[in-house]
């Protein structure tokens, strides 16, 4: 029983106790007072005619009809004349009066009243005495009174020291209760702090378990401040902070990988002209300074997010050579403009140094599909950065070349109008036309972790012709623009748990950040879930690591709060540097992270990046989850990344793994 | 004698003090039968002047025992009558009407009518004459020339016969025909009164509420 109830229990037990004992001793106190002043009314009566009667000279006609008068007249049980030789010489009784009291009142708790006694004389002489008894009828009742207005008395306290007790227990119950919800989420490895309770004995528990989180905190801020270090190191210039050569290759790799960006994104180069000149006119010093500004205005341009472009990376490719990634469709051109204007200024800063006329830039720009390789990507940007020197050449600043390449010739078709793709993808779902792909995620042994299963939803362009699987590229952002990714992940997760319950084998399936913002999308998948509460043990959840942003962070919470208690594993992925700015990350409760590709590439032969990724490992494993790695392809990097702690990888390399 | 009133409270300590032992003793002993120890005990704290007079009096009941009944009541009439200064209760107790328990009047020395017939009356119950037997009877006295109110007590011999009467303003037991100053006008004496209270008997605040029943009361606490 909980201590709670327990109280309760006592408290009405106690109340109980309280309420009859004082209910029993107004009741006995009453019949005491009844019966005395039944006996004292029967004395004083005995009196009153007894003297009347001695003054009548002995006329026994006379006495009789003063007796039969006074008993007719008053309340009386019995009237005796007990003469003094003990003949009675006159009795009269009255049935005993009804009333409104109950029978078993009157044998529970009798009134005893002695009957009154006087003597009577005639002159000298005795003639014996009168005996006289009242009615009673009337005491039982005022008793039977007494009784109920005592009950209800009693009632009405109890009923009232009941919702005191209650509301008192209330504010005993809040903090107690918000102290058990904080060591359950301590238990899921949910880190929150609690206000602190008023009832001192739990205010220094609270107050401990506080401190405790808070200490958690700082220990992660500090292992964050240090991993922001090395990340510093491993992947960033010195000079200008932005990514290093490799490290932006790997970013954009992992980029046109992902399958939840738009389908065109652009690539901007920039290169300040002759490098080598600038140099000789302004020294190496003030060269370093330009470089400084332009990768200042370039990271300033990332930091801004402008035009809501969702992750846009910046990066130093070598000394004179900078590169900008917009996974955005046509916003090129405003951002070639924007960035001109920026680095306008800073130029003018470095102008003002000497350099001017000098210092001469190239903007050259492409648009693509996500679909076109890497090279093909640099090869059309440089074609355009070639372009825009020839202009900077021409005696401008800053030159500008950019340039659309349409898609591949087999790209597939996209239907058109918002109201057609919703059509399209209601009808997919209704139909069943959805199909969940396999790729293994394999632990150091090559046991299998459990399974990635993208989604592919079959859109048909009318009812009824054949549906048109397509990926999660294709299809998420129609079904973002039509808000039907809830619907999308909800059919997702029912098709997986129907392949749990076939196989039996753990399954991970990716959902949307934007389903979280759904009306009742967190009840719905924990009904779904709960009703298969078996294959619902074989089903993890990610989400990309931009659900953990401040908008959706306490969704994510939320979520993993209420599907944990089913066996629901969550996790979170590609996650790279965005992890350390995710600030209470231990508050989410989550049982494991999938590392970004663009932070693994390339591990086995870099130490810093590799020195950044164990630090990484050490520190999500002190959080008590574990660390997947994504998009892991070249064997050597696989060999380095077990090395450096990760518990699990995925992509080609796992792919191609035999599955044990 | 004196004119009837209401009576003014009377102080209930001497009561009160052995009020425990009182109720043990009435549990286990007839109701208004005379306590011997308990009289002697209770006149132990009073002058030695009033214990003689007390341990004459306990003597006299004890000498009884082998006396026929009507010399039992007129050495009880004598001996009150002798012991006993006549006054009213304004003289002696500052009260207009005050029914004093037989030790409260011992040891004043003085009483009023009322006190002395209750004496009297308490004296010969010790004695063993049944209750029934005696009554207190307020009359109309012709004395010195004016009708005044008076209480004396009647001895019954039968039930139904002429009575005698124990007076203090005629200290001679006569019969009531040889009486004929005395008018009666109501008797009354304990019979019923304590019956079923028990062990309330002398604890009880209700029965004090009559004036006799409050003398029978103390009388009782002391003894008789």
């Amino acid at each position: 029983m909980s201590l709670i109830r327990q109280v309760s229990l006592l408290i009405v037990l106690a109340l109980m106790v309280g309420l009859l004992g004082a209910m029993g001793v107004s009741v006995g106190s009453l019949r005491a007072v009844l019966q005395d002043q039944a006996r004292i009314k029967n004395a004083d009566n005995a009196q009153s005619l007894a003297l009347a009667v001695s003054q009548q000279g002995g006329d026994a006609a006379l006495i009789e009809l003063l007796m039969s008068a006074q008993f007719d007249t008053g309340h009386y049980q019995q009237l005796r004349w007990v003469q003094a030789d003990g003949k009675t010489a006159f009795a009269r009784e009255a049935q005993a009066s009804g009333g409104r009291a109950p029978a078993w009142l009157r044998q529970a708790l009798p009134i005893e009243a002695e009957p009154g006694i006087a003597q009577l004389s005639n002159g000298w002489q005795s003639i014996g005495r009168v005996e006289l008894r009242s009615q009673l009828g009337y005491a039982y009742d005022a008793l039977w009174q007494g009784l109920l207005r005592a009950a209800a008395w009693s009632a009405l306290l109890t009923l009232l020291a009941l919702a005191l007790a209650q509301a008192v227990l209330g504010r005993i119950r809040r903090p107690l209760d918000a102290l058990v919800a904080q060591a359950d989420a301590m238990a899921e490895g949910q880190f929150v702090t609690v206000e602190p309770s008023k009832v001192s004995e739990l205010r220094s528990l609270t107050d401990a378990l506080n401190a405790m989180v808070q200490r958690i905190k700082r220990m992660f801020e500090a292992q964050t401040e240090q991993l922001g270090l090395l990340r510093q190191q491993a992947h960033c210039d010195a000079l200008t902070g932005l990514s290093l050569r490799k490290h932006f290759l790997a970013e954009l790799a992992s980029a046109l990988a992902r399958d939840d960006l738009p389908e065109r994104a652009g690539l901007l180069l920039l290169r300040l002209q002759d490098l080598a000149g600038v140099n000789r006119v302004l020294g190496r010093e003030a060269t370093d300074e330009v470089l400084a500004l332009l990768g200042q205005a370039l990271q300033q341009y990332t930091e801004l997010g402008a035009q809501g472009i969702k992750i846009t990376s910046a990066g130093r490719l070598n000394g004179a050579d900078f590169a900008l990634w917009l996974p955005a469709p046509a916003v090129l051109d405003d951002s070639a403009q924007a960035l001109a204007q920026t680095l306008k200024l800073a130029l003018q800063q470095g102008g003002g140094q000497g350099g001017n006329g000098v210092l001469r830039l190239a903007l050259g720009g492409a648009e693509l599909t996500r679909d076109q390789a890497l090279s093909q990507w640099f090869a059309q940007a440089d074609e355009a950065l070639a372009q825009a020197e020839g202009q900077a050449a021409a005696g401008q600043t800053i030159g500008i070349a950019l340039r659309q390449v349409p898609a591949r010739a087999d790209a597939p078709v996209l239907p058109s109008g918002e109201r057609a793709w919703r059509a399209q993808i209601e009808a997919a779902l209704a139909q069943g036309h959805t199909r969940l792909l396999q790729y293994p995620v394999l632990d150091r042994e090559g046991h299998l972790l459990h399974w990635e299963c993208p989604l592919h939803l079959g859109l048909a362009e009318r009812s009824g012709s054949t549906p048109d699987f397509v990926n999660a590229q294709t299809w998420l952002p129609l079904a973002l623009r039509t808000q039907l990714t809830a619907e999308v992940d909800l059919a997702a997760v029912a098709l997986a748990l129907q392949q749990v319950r076939e196989d039996g084998q753990m399954r991970a399936l990716n959902l949307a950040p934007a389903s979280l913002l759904g009306q009742d999308f967190v009840t719905r998948l924990r009904e779904l879930l709960r009703r298969q509460a078996l294959a619902a043990r074989q089903i993890a959840l990610e989400f990309d690591i931009s659900a953990a942003q401040p908008k959706s962070f306490e969704l994510l919470r939320e979520l993993s709060r209420s599907l944990h208690p089913l066996g629901v594993r969550i996790g979170l992925e590609h996650a790279g540097a965005q992890l350390q700015r995710i600030e209470r990350l231990y508050e989410l409760g989550l049982d494991y992270v999938k590392l970004d590709r663009a932070i693994l590439v390339g591990v086995h032969e870099d130490i810093s990046r590799a020195g950044f990724v164990r630090s990484l490992v050490i520190f999500l494993h002190s959080l008590q989850l574990q660390v997947l790695g994504e998009g892991v392809d070249d064997p050597r990097d696989a060999q380095a990344l077990l090395d450096c702690g990760l518990n699990g990888l995925t992509g080609p390399w796992a792919t191609g793994h035999q599955v044990k | 004698m004196g004119p009837r009133r209401p009576a003014p409270t009377v102080p209930a300590a001497v009561i009160n003090r052995r009020l425990f032992p009182a109720f043990l003793l009435a549990l286990a002993l007839p109701v208004l039968a005379w306590d011997r120890a308990r009289l002697l005990e209770q006149a132990a704290q009073l002058p030695p002047t009033v214990q003689r007079v007390v341990q004459d009096l306990v003597g006299l009941i004890e000498r009884s025992s082998a006396q026929a009944p009507a010399q039992r009541v007129r050495e009880v009439n004598d001996f009150i009558n002798q012991r006993v200064q006549w006054q009213t209760d304004q003289q002696i107790w500052g009260q207009v009407d005050y029914w004093a328990s037989p030790l409260e009047m011992f040891e004043k020395g003085r009483g009023d009518c009322e006190d002395m017939a209750m004496a009297k009356y308490f004296a010969l119950l010790a004695e063993g004459l049944p209750e029934s037997s005696l009554r207190l009877v307020y009359v109309r006295a012709q004395y010195q020339g004016r009708p005044q109110a008076h209480m004396v007590l009647a001895w019954y011999p039968t039930p139904q016969g002429e009575p005698w009467i124990l007076d203090n303003i005629d200290p001679e037991l006569k019969r009531a025909s040889e009486r004929p100053d005395l008018v009666p006008v109501f008797s009354f004496n304990a019979e019923g009164l304590w019956q079923g209270v028990g062990a309330q008997g002398a604890g009880n605040p209700l029965t004090r509420l009559s004036l006799w029943r409050d003398a029978l009361a103390r009388a009782k606490a002391q003894g008789f």
